[in-house]
Parts: structure tokens; sequence; C-alpha cells
């Protein structure tokens, strides 16, 4: 049954998480080559101080990226599902309702992950080439946040795409908005790093509004 | 035992009364056709049966679980045969059998190709590009494999040519002729069901009534006579409907051809060379329920 729902979420999944993929590695070339241009074209040592002291991130350009990818990844997964009520398929699956929610969501924040981590570690290794090993390492808590964006953004997604009634759809992408606009506040390598253990045991309670979405789709007409 | 039973079910819609005290059974081992104008609430019906709608008051119990909280047990012995023929379009043939087949332990992979085999596409082709026809039967294939106990057809023959149609009352018969296997189906091609159903449930108002289909054939009758007066007849206790075409008049009736005369005669209807005519279940709904 697992490998049935992982192969379905696959088969949904597999051009988007592509296409989302090579996108990010886009932008992480476009980084890579910003920078090297710039530690080319300038002193370099000038480039440390913008980055030391001013905080100027260099890798900026991929800040909503993991938030694109958390939001397409959603859609993607969800709206063959809800369109033309097929998500009655699987609803009327032998599979508990809510193991199947788990497993789907599972799935999809598996390819985030993916999506959004090899970026992640790419630019780490961009940093390493021309960076100390501490400037370097502040690009996972520089990311952490807009990853968390993401994946706040593709729970968003898939809550707001699962509610049938209007007024809490609304409500919904307010509360996924405000919180997801938390993780962008702020200038500077691991701004949020202080709260971020707290943001990131915050997360999982997000995933209520999806089993609650979920059970509303399903009771009211699916 | 019974496969279906419904007690004093009422469900709302956007603040219209769908029904009210609905109560019927469904014995298992029998083939219901649930009949009903559109609009009635037949796939409403079927919704609360599956558990995607929650009734306002009542119970609905399938295969003697409440049908909105069905254990995965009692649904892999329900076969759901969705509106429109749903499937996932994303999916080939292969990957739609490897998908249902992690669900179900008595699947049966050659009642699942041996009927889309009879398309002559390749297993690789997408259900996305195949048409209604040909969606219907991997839906049926699918259905058919996990060998249910109940079938469930919502409109089975919506968007459906005569051959498909055919194909699905063949594979549906054979299903039906297995022990204790029960089908609740509904049709908007009603002369289909009366190759397949033994029992009829008439949907009509929000109140249900059921007949088996020898018997409703035998005792409803259709009567056609002629006449030139601009009266027509009034639907009463006698007469149950009417259709005129220009002086030929039918009519519906439970009585004998001598009180159907009488009647007409009382309500000042002229009546000519009232005889009794061979009568389909589509003229007896038609009959029974009107037109519109």
């Amino acid at each position: 049954m697992i490998s049935s729902v992982l192969l379905k979420e696959w088969l949904k999944l597999k051009y988007f998480f592509t296409g989302v993929l090579v996108l990010n590695i886009g932008v992480c070339l476009k980084i890579y080559f910003e920078i090297r241009g710039l530690i080319l074209s300038e002193h370099p040592e000038m480039i440390w101080y913008e980055a030391i002291h001013l905080h100027n991130i260099f890798f900026r350009d991929i800040m909503f990226f993991p938030l694109a990818t958390g939001l397409i990844l959603a859609a993607a997964q969800l709206v063959p599902e809800i369109s033309r009520r097929r998500m009655r398929i699987s609803l009327h699956l032998p599979l508990h309702r809510d193991l199947l929610l788990v497993l789907s969501v599972a799935a999809g924040l598996l390819f985030f992950l993916i999506a959004a981590g090899i970026p992640a570690v790419f630019i780490y290794f961009t940093m390493r080439a021309w960076f100390p090993y501490e400037v370097s390492l502040t690009v996972f808590t520089t990311m952490g946040p807009w990853v968390l964006a993401g994946i706040l953004g593709y729970l968003g997604g898939i809550a707001v795409l699962l509610e049938p009634l209007k007024t809490r759809k609304v409500f919904l992408a307010i509360v996924f908005s405000v919180i997801i606009s938390v993780m962008y506040t702020g200038v500077g390598y691991g701004w949020l790093s202080p709260a971020m253990p707290y943001l990131a045991w915050l997360a999982p309670l997000f995933l209520l509004c999806v089993f609650s979405s979920g059970h509303r789709f399903q009771q009211r007409g699916a | 035992m019974n496969a279906i039973e419904v007690h004093n079910l009422s469900h709302q819609y956007n603040g219209r009364t769908v029904y009210q005290d609905l109560t019927f059974t469904v014995p298992q081992g029998s083939i219901c056709g649930l009949l009903g104008k559109n609009g009635q609430g037949k796939t409403t019906l079927v919704n609360i049966l599956m558990g995607f709608l929650k009734p306002a008051a009542g119970s609905c119990l399938v295969l003697g679980e409440n049908s909105h909280s069905l254990p995965p047990d009692v649904r892999r012995r329900v076969g759901l045969l969705h509106e429109g023929h749903q499937a996932y379009e994303f999916m080939t043939i292969a990957q739609t059998e490897r998908f249902f087949r992690g669900f179900y332990p008595d699947w049966n992979a050659d009642i699942f190709f041996s009927l889309v085999k009879k398309m002559g596409l390749s297993h690789r082709h997408r259900v996305g590009n195949m048409s209604c026809g040909q969606r219907s039967q991997v839906v049926l294939g699918v259905i058919m494999a996990q060998n249910p106990d109940l079938l469930i057809l919502d409109d089975y023959s919506m968007g459906l040519d005569a051959g498909y149609r055919r194909l699905f009352l063949d594979v549906l018969h054979d299903f039906a002729a297995m022990e204790g296997k029960t089908i609740f189906v509904t049709s908007h091609i009603v002369q289909d069901l009366e190759q397949l159903v033994d029992t009829i449930f008439f949907l009509d108002q929000g109140r249900i009534t059921r007949t088996g289909l020898k018997e409703f054939l035998t005792s409803f009758k259709k009567y056609v006579f002629f006449s030139n007066t601009g009266t027509v007849p009034l639907e009463d206790e006698v007469i149950k409907g009417f259709e005129r075409r220009r002086d030929r008049f039918t009519v519906y009736s439970y009585q004998d051809p001598d009180t159907v005369t009488e009647q007409l005669t009382r309500q000042g209807v002229e009546v000519r060379d009232l005889h009794r005519a061979d009568m389909t279940l589509e003229d007896g709904f038609i009959g029974l329920m009107g037109k519109y």
C-alpha cells in the first residue's frame, strides 16, 4: 500500500519536481557565477568585508525559490486530485484516510527537501570556495528560514486546496502568509538562528491544518 | 442479511430538503437499480452511502458499518464506480494496475488485463489520452479485479455509446451471477437497467418506492387510445401519467382497461380504441415519474 501511494505521488510530481529542481540549480549556477565574477573583478577582501561586516547576502537570489518550490509541489499534488473530484478514488481506497494524507504529505515533503536541500548544499560549496568556513556555514542558518517558509508554503498550499469552505480557505491563506512572512524578516547571515529551533518545532503543528481540512473535504462531498 | 440499510435518512442541500425520513434496504445478492429524474438526489444518495457526505439525520449502513466512517476492511469489499468514470489520468494502464494491486489482497490482474485488452491499447497508454469509453473499461477492470462483494455504480452509462454500455452490462451480468454479490446501480439510460436489475427503487421528491422489476412491469400498464377532443387526462389515483402525440394518447395505470376507460370518461376525455401496449421499463419510468 505504501509503495502504491508513493508511486502515485511520484507520477504526479515527477515533471514538476524535475522542473523546480532544474530551476533551483539554475539559480545556484547564477549565484556561483556572480560570486566568482565578484571575486575575480573586485578585491576579495572587499567582498569579505561586505559579507562579514555589511551582511550582504550574495545568494539572496534564491530566497523565494524554496517557497515557490513548496507551493508548486503542493499544487502539483493536489490539483489532479481535487479537480473533477478525483480525490474520491483515493478516499475510497482501503487505507485509513489520515494515513493516506500522512503518506502523501511525507512524499511531497521528501521531494521538497531534495529540491530545496540540493541548492543549499550547492551554495554552501560555492561559498566554501571563496569564503572562510564560518561564513560558508551560515548558508544553512540563513537559508533555514527560507526552507522552513517553503515547508509552510507546501503545508499551507495543501490545507488551502483541501479546505472546502471558502471563508476558511481565506483564513488559512492569511494565517500561513503571516507565518511565512516571519521567515523573511530581518537581514543578514543567520538572522533568525536564535528563533529557528522554536519555529522548526512549531512547523509540524501546521500538519493539523492539513488533517482538519482533509476531514472537512471528505465530509462535504469530497 | 442486507448489504445496504438506510433508516430515516434526511438530508438538506443549500437549504432544500433532498430527503426526509428515507428508509430502504438492499438485500445481499440483489441487483438494485435506483431510478429518479435529474436532481432527485441519486448521486447525493451514493455520496452518502460512500461516506463523501454526512447526512443531516438518520443512519446508513453499508455491509453493516456506518457509511460515513467505513473502515478500510469494508471499503476493500465495496467496488465503487464514481460518476464520470473517475480515474487517475496521469497514470498509464500498467501504472493503474500496479497502483491498485497494492491495496487489494484478492486482486486479479488477469481480469483487469482481459477487460482492457479489448480496447487494443498498449499498457503504456495514458488514461488521460483515452476516450470516455476506453476509460470506463479501465475503471471497470479496476473494480472487477478487486473482487468486491458490493458494487455501487453511479451512472455507469454516462458518456458511453451503445457498444461500451453493452460491454459494461455483459461484465455486470457475469459478476451478478456469482454467489452473494450485490449491485446497487444508478443510470440515466433506463432501458439498460431493464436488462440487469431485479429490484427497482424509484426516488421522487424525497420519497423512495421499492418494487421488483417483474412485478412492476406486470402490474403497471401502458394503454394507448385515440381522441380528437381537446380535453387531456388528469393524473389521479387511477391515471398515473399520460403522454400525447397529436390524437394518440398513452396513459399509465395500475388498473385494468375498464377502470381506466371509466375514469377517462368521467374526466370528459373521449376514448377511442383503448388497448394495452407493450411497456418497457423506460415507458414505465416516464409514466410513473413524468418527463420533467
